[in-house]
């Protein structure tokens, strides 16, 4: 009998736990499902196409790591860019590389500066509707990105609303040129076009901050500029920070900006990379291309985030 | 191109009430008249030049059997790659020296040219001409013709210019920033010419002597560019408004911009004219109805198209009936009319091997990403 009892209490209490596993990737399925087809899948594409080779309008399907080689391959001959010698003999990469690491992080810093001032008077000195501010912020996000990248071009160009303005004060006789078609305007765009994204994190760490924490910080003496130091920015920091990666990760491997406002000058490895799938026809190439910008994003941001903790730990102990 | 044109008065807020009602009218109307037109097969897939998806191109096809779709390309480079990335397509309208590439990537059938009724007016020599016969098969149906040449504003540019135009406005450094050329490998060679080779010299340059051209000559039409122009709008608008004051442009450009009153010349260039011949090429990657393509092939070839082609853009056609159909002060207008003395008179675009074309396209993308 007690046999029977417990042989039929297992699979009963198995299938429960089964049961509620099964409802557990159940709820996940929908995100899983378009996560695996939407995202790794084409990732797991793009890794197994940078193993292979364009052999003219042939693609050559043998393993080869020849695609990554190209882009580290040394050479004697020193390419200058910028007066950074890169002994590389296939430095284009490498160059955009860096180029758009470079605009993305001034752009990032730009975005935060805009947006933490935007999120600091949301969250402390609004107190009424609230709600109607936070709509009115992302008003920008109505429009479509392209239409926002257009619109400022019409801003920055030539016979531009920048250039008409100061034409009309009296400022300036003739338009200003650098305004528009190199890396500037792209940083300008880049950073109007995500401060929206960085409000709203900013604003929630904000908003979190324990109001009594402040009055105590006063109480106890410290100045304004003191206690926004040492309270304010410290307790922030998480949503800052996400809302600089936010704003970072996207905007490196942005093409659509620097096509339209960036000129001869203004190119960032987006650009290079949809050369290749397209007009030079090197689709293995371009694949490798953004795999390695993707590894690099990758580890930077680790680097940063592991320098994050450090900070923290030390802070703490002091 | 009317399009272009209109979106360009949108643009600048000169289209009335009226016309802006009429226009989104005539847009919905279409979207809706769309479905009835479907028949048994597939529609046709059409890649075409900006502009050219203009129904009036192929108003013989669009009035039995309605609009084909369109896909629009700026590069025949950038067409090809979309095709062999598996887009099915049924005609594609590149030009003389391109359309080798399309052959070579295995993509066309050959045409059967009686199936086509205004072949026999075709001008004899465009039946001929590089490009246009693959192993003696006809694999692209000529159609538009017309000019690469250097559009000025004559109020803004130097009178030593105006008196000898060169190509050579493109690398001067007086003229910096305020030039644009075609994003274009193209300009390389452009730059050889200016430096005393000659076209057929230099015209499939490859190895270390490009890679030396590109440095020379490359960097310097990159660095005096304003922008290298992919659209044909984007360059007329910038002549317009006078932020350039000379740009490589086809002749359409002049004719655009003359019409909205804007001074503008077309020059004869010291070390050439370059002339292009552009068709018609059936794919085998299409799932349309065959007949239908060639339906559509051959009202493009149709006088009716190429009156319009000559009064409207000011390009040549390759029906020779076209130029009694037009407007005799359009076709005055043009200068020279006929396709032989046009060869004989400036430098016909040639084809390059896949090879130069792909190494050339490689080095001019290194030579701008280059450019800080």
């Amino acid at each position: 009998m007690s046999y029977k009892t417990t042989a039929k209490a297992g699979p009963r209490r198995d299938l429960a736990i089964l049961r509620k596993r099964l409802a557990g990737y159940g709820l996940l399925s929908p995100a899983l499902i378009l996560m695996i087809t939407m995202l790794a899948l084409p990732i797991m594409a793009l890794v197994t196409l940078s193993f292979w080779t364009q052999n003219g309008f042939e693609l050559d399907r043998s393993f080869t790591l020849a695609n990554y080689w190209k882009m580290i391959k040394p050479s004697a001959d020193p390419t200058v860019w910028f007066g950074i010698p890169f002994y590389l003999d296939y430095p284009v990469p490498a160059i955009l590389m860096i180029k758009s690491l470079t605009m993305s992080l001034v752009a990032t810093i730009a975005v935060i500066t805009l947006a933490y001032p935007m999120a600091y008077f949301l969250a402390f000195r609004v107190t009424r509707n609230k709600a109607a501010w936070i709509i009115l912020m992302t008003i920008p996000f109505w429009t479509s990105y392209l239409l926002r990248v257009f619109s400022w071009k019409i801003m920055l160009g030539f016979n531009g609303a920048i250039n008409s303005g100061l034409i009309y004060v009296g400022l300036i006789d003739a338009p200003l040129e650098f305004l528009l078609y190199n890396p500037t305007a792209v940083t300008i765009t880049l950073a109007h076009a995500w401060v929206a994204f960085a409000v709203l994190p900013i604003y929630v760490s904000l908003e979190k901050i324990d109001r009594s924490l402040l009055e105590a910080a006063s109480d106890l003496g410290d100045s304004r500029w003191r206690r926004f130091r040492r309270i304010t920015l410290p307790l922030s920091m998480p949503g800052t920070l996400a809302a600089s990666l936010l704003v970072f990760i996207p905007t490196v491997g942005d093409y659509v900006t620097p096509e339209l406002v960036g000129g001869t000058g203004g190119t960032m490895i987006g650009s290079l990379v949809q050369k290749m799938f397209m007009s030079l026809n090197n689709a293995p190439m371009g694949a490798a291309i953004s795999i390695t910008m993707m590894a690099v994003i990758t580890l930077l941001v680790l680097i940063f985030l592991t320098l994050v903790g450090y900070w923290r730990m030390r802070a703490r102990r002091a | 191109m009317q399009r272009i044109k209109f979106i360009d008065k949108m643009a600048q807020g000169k289209v009335s009430r009226r016309d802006m009602l009429k226009s989104a009218g005539a847009f919905g109307v279409g979207a809706l008249a769309l479905p009835n037109f479907a028949y048994g097969a597939e529609p046709l897939t059409v890649m075409e030049w900006a502009g050219y998806d203009d129904a009036t191109y192929y108003k013989p096809f669009a009035d039995k059997q309605g609009t084909p779709n369109f896909s629009i390309f700026s590069s025949e480079e950038e067409a090809l790659a979309k095709i062999l990335a598996g887009y099915a397509a049924d005609i594609m309208h590149p030009c003389n020296d391109t359309v080798g590439r399309f052959v070579s990537a295995g993509l066309v059938t050959p045409l059967d040219t009686a199936r086509l009724s205004h072949w026999n007016d075709i001008f004899p020599i465009l039946k001929t001409i590089e490009g246009v016969l693959d192993n003696g098969n006809i694999v692209m149906a000529p159609a538009d013709w017309g000019n690469s040449s250097i559009a000025y504003r004559p109020d803004l540019v130097s009178e030593a210019f105006k008196a000898d135009p060169s190509w050579s406005i493109f690398f001067d450094d007086s003229y910096k920033g305020r030039v644009s050329m075609q994003d274009n490998a193209f300009a390389i060679i452009i730059g050889l010419m200016v430096s005393g080779k000659t076209y057929d010299e230099v015209y499939n340059i490859s190895g270390d002597a490009l890679a030396a051209a590109a440095k020379e000559w490359g960097v310097k039409a990159i660095d005096n560019s304003r922008f290298m122009w992919t659209s044909a709008s984007e360059v007329q608008q910038a002549l317009a408004s006078g932020e350039i004051v000379a740009a490589y442009a086809w002749n359409d450009l002049v004719k655009n911009l003359h019409a909205d009153g804007v001074p503008v010349e077309y020059a004869r260039p010291k070390e050439g004219l370059f002339t292009w011949f552009c068709g018609l090429t059936l794919l085998n990657s299409g799932k349309g109805d065959q007949a239908a393509a060639y339906d559509f092939i051959d009202a493009w070839l149709s006088p009716e198209t190429g009156k319009y082609l000559i009064e409207s853009l000011g390009y040549g056609h390759a029906n020779q009936k076209s130029f009694a159909a037009a407007d005799p002060a359009a076709v005055a207008a043009m200068g020279i009319t006929d396709p032989i003395s046009m060869m004989e008179s400036s430098i016909v675009f040639r084809p390059l091997s896949d090879e130069v074309q792909v190494e050339q396209a490689r080095v001019w993308g290194e030579t701008k990403a280059l450019k800080l």
